[in-house]
């Protein structure tokens, strides 16, 4: 039976004051979807755990400055439910619509998926195939941008300091005729952790040359990533079958002794053609 | 590539223990002084309906209301021995030890109604007790219990039930090894994703002669349960173990068929009585398991003519034999 202490302050400076004190020996919770199977199972042991559900300011999806918004404890069927998400981001919300099951959906939010830096997260590599920026604040900082591809430095390791909380997610909206397609694989069709997925943002000019290409599979890294090396070569260039098939093997070739089993790369391989044929 | 396949698993399955191992069963059945009735049962139901059934049988005996019918169950202090709920045996055996009892009672109640009705061809129905060549000639149930208990007579019986087989013959196999077997085939459609090794079972057809469905509803969510467990044993749940310590130790490890998994299940009961059965009725509750797993590789071998031997046929398993296969 797990021994700490617990707050849920009422505001975002109630919060910093409390992590500027003892963020080092504190977890931050928000709909625990992850928090507490790591308690349950002593993979996190805090002395302090800290709720943030009671800050009404972290939850909620707004536009300004014609960026778009979302606070750390926007759940998903918040994100799943928002027209303009669906509109304007449709990726997040294919995505946040994959993770486990409608009572999951309820409670976990988009800030703990990123925060976790699960390597099976679902929406993490979708934040990261948008280009999302991610605003830490903390009495010592300040406020600070990261960008969401710096974030995670290890499984379930981000680069957030303990002083810090994660105020909101910040998205650029895709310029028209943007296109993204997002597909997981999994054992079974809900409630299922990530075999793998896979982001991908694609736009094409008028005459068919990629003016834009963002790929980000998860489930297979350590580290979800862009995969620059693959999108390199399909960069500036139409989509012909033989330059699909060399950013396949690139793609492939980048995974390789990292930290993919071998019966997942001939899928990895499959997807990636698929989804990407998608957004052509 | 979404290759389609179909195929069929087909099961015969021993009911009760068999081979000359114990296989009884008891039951009690009294008769209240306002015809209302308490029936006593060691067995336990864990959610596959003995209890309605057995108040099914006896209400049907004594051609009573089913809500007339009390049970007290699985009371260890107040229950005769109904042996285990196990081995698809609690409608056959107990279910026969509930009819024993309903009419070893009644055989206690005809004689009383004759001598008030002057009649001996008698049928017990519609809570009532009639004449079946004179139907006007007809009393009600709760007075003929009435004037059982005013002349002191035996009104409560506990009945026992013994399906206990001979056994069969070490050396040829051959003999008594069960009473009674129960008959299945399922089908089941599938498509598989070669490209992910993804299994999805579009269709589940399963047809069970079950002799005779006491309660038809039951029997279809008994159908349906074990169909998903066998679905689950065939696709997606896999024990692993490292060193003695069990890795799969928890259900979100161990994945079991969500509804998102589980196609419509379409059932047919086939009713072909077996005369020891309480009104023809057999077991169904392994049955329902037994074709599935089956039924689904066959179905997955139609689509790829690759034999799975190795179960599950999860992600990695088919991805493997595709690959291997030359997809």
């Amino acid at each position: 039976m797990q021994n700490f202490q617990f707050y849920s302050p009422k505001s975002i400076e109630d919060a910093l004051d409390f992590l500027s004190d003892k963020g080092d020996s504190c977890k931050i919770i928000a709909g625990g979807t992850d928090v507490i199977p790591g308690l349950r199972l002593e993979h996190l042991c805090p002395a302090h755990v800290m709720n943030i559900l009671e800050i009404r300011k972290l939850r909620g999806i707004t536009e300004e400055n014609g960026r778009i918004r979302i606070g750390p404890t926007t759940t998903f069927t918040d994100i799943v439910q928002s027209d303009m998400l669906k509109q304007n981001l449709p990726l997040l919300v294919e995505a946040a619509s994959s993770v486990g099951g409608p009572p999951i959906r309820n409670r976990g939010t988009i800030g703990g998926n990123i925060s976790t830096a699960s390597p099976a997260a679902d929406v993490l590599p979708a934040v990261i195939a948008l280009g999302a920026e991610l605003e830490l604040q903390s009495r010592s900082r300040g406020t600070r941008i990261l960008h969401a591809g710096d974030a995670v430095e290890a499984p379930y390791k981000t680069q957030f300091n303990p002083d810090e909380i994660l105020t909101g997610i910040l998205f650029k909206k895709l310029p028209q005729g943007t296109k993204s397609a997002f597909e997981k694989i999994a054992q079974r069709n809900a409630m299922a952790r990530a075999y793998m997925n896979l982001s991908i943002v694609l736009r094409a000019t008028d005459d068919g040359n990629i003016s834009d290409l963002r790929i980000v599979p998860g489930a297979v890294e350590a580290v979800a990533r862009r995969v620059t090396a693959a999108e390199k070569i399909l960069l500036g260039q139409k989509a012909e079958k033989n330059l699909i098939d060399k950013a396949t093997e690139t793609l492939a070739a980048e995974m390789v002794g990292v930290w993919i089993p071998e019966y997942k790369m001939p899928v990895l391989r499959n997807v990636f053609k698929r989804v990407l044929s998608s957004v052509l | 590539m979404k290759k389609r396949g179909i195929g069929v698993g087909c099961m015969f399955y021993g009911i009760g223990y068999g081979f000359s191992r114990q296989d009884i069963s008891s039951a009690t059945v009294e008769i209240c002084e306002d015809g209302s009735v308490i029936v006593r049962s060691g067995e336990v139901d864990f959610g596959q309906g003995s209890d309605t059934i057995f108040c099914q049988i006896v209400a049907e005996e004594l051609g009573l209301r089913y809500d007339k019918i009390q049970l007290i169950a699985a009371d260890t202090f107040t229950t005769p021995n109904a042996g285990p709920t196990s081995a698809s045996r609690v409608t056959y055996v107990t279910g026969n030890a509930m009819l024993k009892a309903a009419r070893a009672v009644k055989s206690t109640l005809e004689p009383v109604a004759t001598e008030i009705l002057g009649e001996n061809d008698l049928v017990f129905v519609n809570e009532e007790v009639r004449s079946k060549a004179h139907p006007q000639k007809r009393m009600a149930f709760s007075k003929l219990a009435k004037q059982c208990h005013l002349r002191g007579l035996q009104i409560v019986e506990t009945a026992w039930y013994d399906i206990t087989t001979k056994d069969v013959d070490k050396e040829t196999g051959q003999g008594d090894a069960y009473a009674t077997y129960s008959y299945a085939s399922q089908l089941a459609e599938v498509e598989v994703d070669t490209q992910t090794g993804k299994v999805e079972v579009l269709r589940l057809i399963a047809a069970h002669d079950v002799g005779k469905a006491i309660n038809p509803s039951n029997v279809e969510a008994q159908i349906e349960g074990g169909v998903v467990q066998g679905l689950g044993f065939a696709i997606t749940e896999k024990i692993t173990q490292e060193g003695g310590y069990l890795k799969t130790n928890s259900l979100g490890e161990y994945t079991i068929p969500t509804s998102m998994d589980v196609p419509v299940v379409e059932s047919h009961i086939v009713e072909v009585p077996v005369s020891t059965g309480p009104y023809g009725a057999k077991g169904v509750g392994e049955p329902a398991l037994i074709p599935t797993a089956p039924a689904i590789l066959n179905a997955i071998c139609n689509a790829l003519d690759i034999r799975i031997t190795d179960l599950p046929a999860d992600l990695e398993n088919l991805m493997r034999l595709i690959q291997e296969k030359g997809e």
